[in-house]
């Protein structure tokens, strides 16, 4: 046994037991994430309860646990019907609870705003006030009804917001001529000024005429009654979707769950972000990373072709590359402040003076936005790809190299036509590795350019159509301000995970690719030179 | 004696080296030589490591441009040409003179695009003439008939005496006048080795070549003319036989005797 | 070859590599300029103040001059509408008139008035008199150094509150002035010193705040004839009876300005919100100042110095960059928030090395190679998990989780090494007996992972009766009511867990690398003479790898110390000085990301984040610069790979 010790055996053992500590932190992020995101569009089905007291209260089970001081089972029950009862959840003693029984004809039901709504159906009224029968069937039909009708308001919608930016931009042109000189252009202006008051006035028309149809459509209202017998009238219109899950078959589950994932995917975020899609935050990310791409790529590549093929290998080139190295480990927060002073309010700042002086003290460049996000980032990432790239042609033999230049090559066509496709696989783990870490960056962005919830994205069929001074939303950014900023932290919680899971996934598979790309490469050219 | 520089004669020197002083930085690693290669002839170099014999062929194209801190004193001539000063167009003077290297160094491309790689820098895309010249280098270097039938396949997939052949047909591609061999086969094994020195034997007909070689037995085997290196210096050269038989200065016997080395 | 060919391509050859020169040096210039420009933006918090003296005095900044410079009679408002007047009488009695307006519903005015006489026995003859500006309290300066200090807030009544024998060499004090704010007293005597002084609890003592000296600003030989404060800022003007001007500041004692007025001032005043200075003399001739002052209130000391700021007992490192009004003083020192960075860097360190340093040493050393080429990749995706999402999950299901199972966390600090020390003693017959044991070398960890999981569950369960047992049910309120600790939610284990979560793979990929790359015939020497596999991997491939892993430990720290996310969620972002693990803390990073989307642009406080970020930045590169020497030393002695 003493021997045992002596050799270190233990000592091993012990070294592996961190390694399983690593993974056992790794796997438990990982279960904690899927967890608590993988449920969150698993339509559950709602259990009503009778408690001691005589009361009803429904709800889905979302969590039981011991008390720790009274040794008491406890259930937790999403009550939903955040409106009535002013909060979603509630803890229930085991003890007080007299029966249980799952209603089948308890309804799920998604609304604009307040959250969820879990009751019974009483009564349904037409759009001239007719008492229908108040059966599943007859909302249904009628709900699909109120859909068809309401898309064809979007054809007003349309027409309204063409009228508005019209409307804008002849707003701007006058700013622009009262800036030059409001007398000498007088007659433009007021040309311009009945222009816009036309476009005001069609836009109001339209905008009546919406209302009208809008209001006529909300005359069709169901009134639910909750567990309790607290009856609540909903206009029909603002009910997304409509559940019965207590009579839902498995098939039908799986066909809502893929809904609610479409919906995630493609849709916009409502109720201050806790629900509805991500689609601007996903949209907007995507741009900047691209964006930053363009910004990054070539610029890294041509640096680090600078230093290791063109530079003259000394002092001045290695304290170079030391300080590139070393950038990829400055603080992502310190390249924000840079791009909040150098970008916005450096570069941003002058390019407003001399080309929108008219809308100041209003910023168009002077503010965060897309484009500066992107750059800011491109410089977080240069040196991810200036080192990415060096690596991959440093590792290429210098025979190929003397070989093409023997063969009567200029540097430039070797460079083109032998080294850059030989380095292409470490180039483009390089380029795959900064996205994943731009994907993933929120710091900076705080400072230059991400918002909570941006009006508009920023490409849209509005001249230019790509508009890189507008604010984006991102992913990351999304975790953070629903996570940490939003009121109702609790209700936002399985948005956040189903974010962060979405966030991790396109991390995971850039990173991965990398990770594939350059195994690739390595075992390329360890086959190649003998 | 006499007999040499009728040979001389008969046959004009296409590269001659006068005084040539090289430095790398401050250490010397050429020290006046002087020699001259002739055409249609395979002249080696042979020494110890560290002799410069592999610094003078690399100066032969200029691919010691390569390296930052190399000063070159004397003049090298090309049918006549100078080829040492700033004038000399490298790209022009590479064509003329190919290398091949002691490691194989196919680029990772197919065997095709291997041997075009010199017409089609030089902005050569015919098809046709692409398509004779890949078969007319591939059998000059004796290599055809192996692979004939994998044409685009990657050349990183051929042994190491196929891979040099490869090499040797990319450089003749390019129709150069002379052809410098950095030890050609001290990476292969013995039949490859063999098989490049037949070629060598069969190249010559066409191309001056030049070789560096460590081993002496290849060098008697190969060359007509041998010029032996000692510590940057030219100490000897003349015909192979002679040199190998009965060599004039004692360094040369004891090296090809095998005292040291 | 055509001739025009071979042009052509070294035409394009040339070009070429002009492009690539250039565009290769704008990318280090541009990484360069990033330092220079952080820089720039931060320097004028540094520049010298200026002033100019005006050539015209516009007419409206004449008005403000105050009629009287003898300052026997001061008056001020006091509250909504009310109006407060005293009067130095002779004799060292004082009056005070207090006039109030009020309006009644029907916006009928009644005005009402109280006179009373303030008769209080004094230690000497009133030599200055200050009525503080809401007019709430008087404070008067004595021939012979004693301040006194009356409390005038009740209607129609006077109170003193104390006399303070100011100065032990009873000098004379020439003149009182309060600074923005009304709460410090700027004291200008008979030496030329000038002083502030404010009411402090002096501890252990149940009586009310008394008077004390708080800073000494630079003054004068001669005596000080007047003090003028600032309308802007807690900076005050000093004047001596040459009508020499000394522009001050409180809290950095810094000597702002110096002006010559060249004549004996009769009165002076500030304008335009404190950017003019403006006096005059006798003989009614006037003369007045553009002050350009950027940045009065930062200096070396203020940022990095302990500061006795107005309403503390004591001089403290304080940051508080904003407050409610506008009067406040800026406590903008970095100390706490450069303690806050290393507090959550050392933790995690502490945390993260050892764990990572064991691992990276079994990964490449002991582990089936096989395997490892999937534990790789499977660490270096672990690195790559957003920072935003370890943040997140530390401050939402770590930080409550925690709260909730404080026991079984520190249970399973003895929980789990216990365990495993039983795991390894039962190890060792299994391994040799057994044919799966036998197997089982370089597989180790796949055993030991469901032990940790294990012990974590059996931690979990023991903690609760225990918890009921030891500490009534309730570990926190056991810690705050019988040892005093406070316990914050967010504390600093969840950081060190966090934080340690995102530096260990840096850590274990970078150890590993080096480890991995010692040639394996070191090792094979060792094993061949008979040194035991732990004896080979601790004393002769440690060794050789120790530049290797200690840049991977610093680039490790490096990163640790300029994370935002993760601290910024995972903390409750307070700027406190506490070593305590179950406090929070606020760090350099952090604190950017917090106070810059309301920090002014070119403001104080901008410009303050700004040289915070410079802090960072240098920090980290000099860390990372000295990480990467030590790696290329490493490289050289043994090769690239």
């Amino acid at each position: 046994m003493k021997n045992y010790w002596k050799r270190g055996e233990p000592m091993v053992l012990a070294a592996g037991a961190t390694l399983a500590a690593i993974l056992f932190m790794t796997i438990t992020l990982m279960a904690v994430i899927l967890g608590n995101s993988l449920g969150y569009f698993w339509v559950k089905g709602l259990v009503e309860y009778t408690l001691n007291d005589g009361s009803h209260i429904m709800g889905q089970v979302t969590g039981k646990e011991l008390h720790a001081l009274t040794n008491a089972k406890r259930v937790q029950l999403k009550v939903a019907n955040r409106d009535i009862y002013g909060q979603d959840f509630r803890w229930i003693d085991e003890s007080d609870i007299k029966g249980q029984s799952v209603p089948k004809e308890a309804y799920l039901l998604d609304r604009m705003e307040h959250g969820n709504f879990f009751g019974f159906l009483k009564e349904l009224k037409g759009a001239d006030g007719t008492l229908l029968n108040p059966d599943p069937e007859m909302l249904r039909k009628l709900s699909t009804d109120l859909r068809r009708q309401e898309s064809a308001l979007k054809d007003i919608k349309k027409k309204m917001s063409d009228l508005n930016q019209a409307s804008e931009v002849i707003r701007l042109k006058i700013a622009k001529l009262e800036y030059r000189n409001a007398e000498a252009n007088g007659a433009a202006i007021a040309s311009l000024n009945e222009k816009r008051n036309n476009i005001t006035e069609q836009f109001d028309l339209l905008k009546d005429e919406l209302n009208s149809r809008q209001q006529e459509l909300a005359k069709t209202t169901a009134t639910f009654v909750d567990a309790s017998g607290t009856a609540k009238e909903f206009a029909l219109l603002d009910i997304l979707n409509i559940h019965q899950p207590n009579k839902m078959s498995l098939l039908d589950k799986v066909w809502v769950y893929a809904g609610k994932i479409g919906e995630l995917l493609f849709d916009d975020p409502r109720e201050s972000n806790t629900e509805g899609g991500l689609f601007p935050a996903i949209f907007g990310t995507v741009m900047m990373v691209i964006l930053m791409s363009l910004f990054s790529m070539p610029f890294g590549v041509i640096a680090a072709i600078y230093l290791r093929e063109y530079a003259r290998e000394g002092r001045l080139v290695q304290l170079v590359r030391i300080a590139v190295n070393n950038l990829a480990g400055v603080p992502s927060i310190v390249y924000g402040v840079f791009g909040l002073g150098f970008f916005v309010y450096g570069i941003g700042g002058s390019l407003d003076k001399f080309f929108f002086p008219e809308r100041l003290p209003t910023p168009v460049f002077g503010t965060g936005g897309i484009l500066w996000a992107s750059l800011t980032l491109a410089l977080l990432t240069v040196p991810v790809v200036i080192v990415a790239t060096e690596e991959s042609l440093a590792s290429i033999p210098k025979g190929i190299r003397e070989g093409s230049l023997a063969l009567g090559a200029t540097k430039f066509q070797t460079l083109t036509r032998v080294l850059l496709p030989m380095a292409t696989p470490g180039i483009m783990t390089g380029l795959v590795l900064s996205m994943a870490r731009a994907v993933g960056e929120v710091a900076p962005l705080m400072l230059v350019g991400v918002v909570k919830m941006a009006p508009s994205l920023p490409i849209d069929g509005q001249f230019p159509f790509f508009h890189v001074d507008r604010k984006f939303m991102h992913l990351g950014f999304h975790i953070y301000d629903v996570g940490f900023q939003s009121p109702n932290v609790e209700a936002a919680k399985p948005m956040v995970y189903v974010t962060t899971l979405l966030l991790l996934l396109i991390v995971i598979a850039a990173s991965s690719l990398a990770i594939r790309f350059r195994n690739q490469m390595r075992r390329r050219y360890t086959t190649s030179h003998f | 004696m006499s007999q040499e520089s009728v040979q001389t004669n008969k046959q004009p020197a296409i590269l001659e080296v006068e005084d040539l002083n090289l430095y790398y930085g401050a250490a010397q690693a050429l020290k006046n030589v002087s020699l001259s290669m002739l055409r249609n002839h395979v002249t080696a170099f042979i020494g110890p490591s560290g002799c410069g014999k592999s610094t003078l062929l690399r100066c032969l194209n200029r691919m010691n441009d390569l390296i930052d801190s190399v000063r070159i004193e004397g003049s090298i001539k090309l049918d006549n040409q100078e080829i040492t000063g700033n004038a000399t167009d490298v790209i022009s003077l590479r064509r003329r003179v190919g290398m091949v290297f002691q490691q194989p160094n196919p680029f990772p491309k197919s065997i095709y695009e291997n041997i075009v790689y010199g017409l089609r820098i030089a902005g050569v895309n015919d098809k046709a003439t692409l398509d004779e010249t890949v078969e007319r280098s591939l059998k000059g270097a004796a290599i055809w008939n192996e692979v004939k039938d994998r044409l685009h396949e990657s050349a990183l997939g051929l042994s190491g005496g196929q891979a040099q052949r490869i090499c040797i047909a990319r450089a003749i591609a390019n129709a150069p006048d002379v052809l410098l061999m950095d030890e050609p086969a001290s990476a292969l094994d013995p039949l490859s080795t063999l098989k490049i020195e037949e070629l060598i034997d069969e190249l010559k007909e066409k191309y001056s070549i030049v070789i560096v070689t460590h081993n002496m037995q290849q060098a008697a085997r190969v060359s007509d003319s041998t010029a032996f290196f000692y510590l940057g210096e030219l100490i000897e050269m003349g015909n192979t036989k002679k040199i190998f038989t009965n060599p004039e200065k004692k360094q040369t016997e004891d090296y090809i005797t095998g005292r040291f080395g | 070859m055509a001739p025009n060919i071979v042009d052509k391509s070294l035409r394009n050859d040339r070009i070429a590599a002009w492009l690539i020169k250039s565009g290769g040096l704008f990318v280090i210039v541009v990484v360069i300029g990033i330092l220079l420009l952080i820089g720039q933006v931060a320097l004028p918090l540094f520049y010298s103040p200026k002033a100019e003296q005006l050539e015209k005095i516009p007419s409206e900044l004449a008005e403000l001059l105050e009629s009287d410079n003898s300052a026997k009679i001061q008056s001020r408002k006091q509250g909504e509408n009310g109006k407060i007047t005293v009067q130095l009488l002779p004799g060292d009695r004082i009056s005070v008139h207090q006039q109030l307006v009020e309006q009644d519903l029907l916006g009928n005015e009644k005005a009402s008035e109280k006179k009373y006489l303030l008769e209080d026995k004094l230690p000497g003859a009133i030599t200055a008199l200050w009525l503080g500006r809401r007019g709430q309290s008087l404070y008067a300066g004595t021939d012979n150094g004693w301040l006194i200090r009356w409390d005038l807030a009740e209607e129609g009544e006077g109170r003193l509150i104390e006399k303070v024998e100011a100065f032990k060499d009873h000098r004379k004090i020439t003149a009182l002035a309060t600074l923005l704010g009304d709460y410090s007293l700027a004291v200008g005597d008979s030496t030329g010193q000038v002083t502030s002084w404010m009411p402090v609890k002096t501890p252990g003592t149940g009586e009310d705040k008394r008077l004390a000296q708080i800073h000494r600003l630079p003054g004068f030989t001669e005596p000080v004839v007047h003090l003028l404060a600032s309308p802007r800022d807690k900076s005050l003007a000093v004047f001596n009876a040459d009508g020499d001007i000394r522009i001050v500041h409180l809290t950095t004692e810094r000597l702002l300005l110096e002006l010559k007025s060249g004549m004996p001032v009769k009165s002076s005043a500030f304008g335009d919100n404190g950017r003019k200075l403006l006096v005059s003399g006798a003989d009614g001739k006037m003369v007045a100042w553009n002050l350009d002052i950027p940045h009065p209130e930062v200096s070396l000391s203020t940022l990095f110095g302990k500061v006795w700021y107005e309403g503390y007992n004591k001089p403290e490192y304080v940051w508080q960059s904003s407050a409610a009004t506008d009067d406040f003083e800026a406590k903008i020192s970095l100390v706490p928030l450069i303690f806050g960075t290393f507090k959550a860097t050392l933790f995690a360190m502490l945390f993260a090395v050892p764990v990572a340093l064991l691992a990276a040493i079994y990964t490449s050393q002991f582990m089936a190679p096989a395997l490892k080429g999937r534990i790789k990749p499977a660490v270096e995706i672990m690195a790559a998990v957003p920072s935003v999402v370890v943040g997140f999950l530390a401050g939402l299901w770590l930080a409550p989780l925690m709260d909730k199972h404080l026991m079984a966390l520190f249970l399973s600090f003895i929980f789990v090494p216990l365990m495993l020390l039983i795991a390894i003693l039962a190890w060792r017959p299994f391994a040799e007996k057994t044919k799966v044991g036998r197997g089982m070398i370089g597989y180790e960890f796949f055993g030991l992972l469901p032990i940790v999981a294990l012990s974590f569950w059996l931690a979990g369960q023991v903690a609760i009766p225990l918890e009921a047992v030891l500490f009534a049910g309730d570990l926190k309120q056991w810690l705050y009511s019988s040892l005093g600790i406070r316990y914050d939610q967010r504390n600093s284990i969840v950081i060190a867990i966090s934080l340690g979560f995102a530096v260990i793979p840096i850590i274990f990929t970078i150890a590993e690398d080096a480890l991995s790359n010692v040639p394996r015939n070191l090792s094979a020497a060792s094993l061949a003479l008979g040194a035991s596999r732990w004896q080979t991997a601790w004393r002769v491939v440690l060794p050789s790898a120790l530049p290797g892993v200690f840049s991977a430990i610093m680039i490790g720290f490096g990163r640790a110390v300029g994370e935002t996310m993760i601290v910024l969620m995972a903390t409750g972002n307070t700027p406190i000085m506490s070593w305590s693990f179950l406090n929070g803390l606020r760090s350099l990073s952090a604190n950017i990301a917090v106070e810059i989307p309301e920090a002014p642009f070119n403001g104080t406080l901008y410009r303050t984040l700004f040289l915070s970020a410079v802090l960072l930045f240098l920090l980290t590169f000099v860390i990372n610069t000295a990480a990467e020497l030590l790696r290329q030393r490493f490289r050289k002695k043994y090769g690239r790979y």
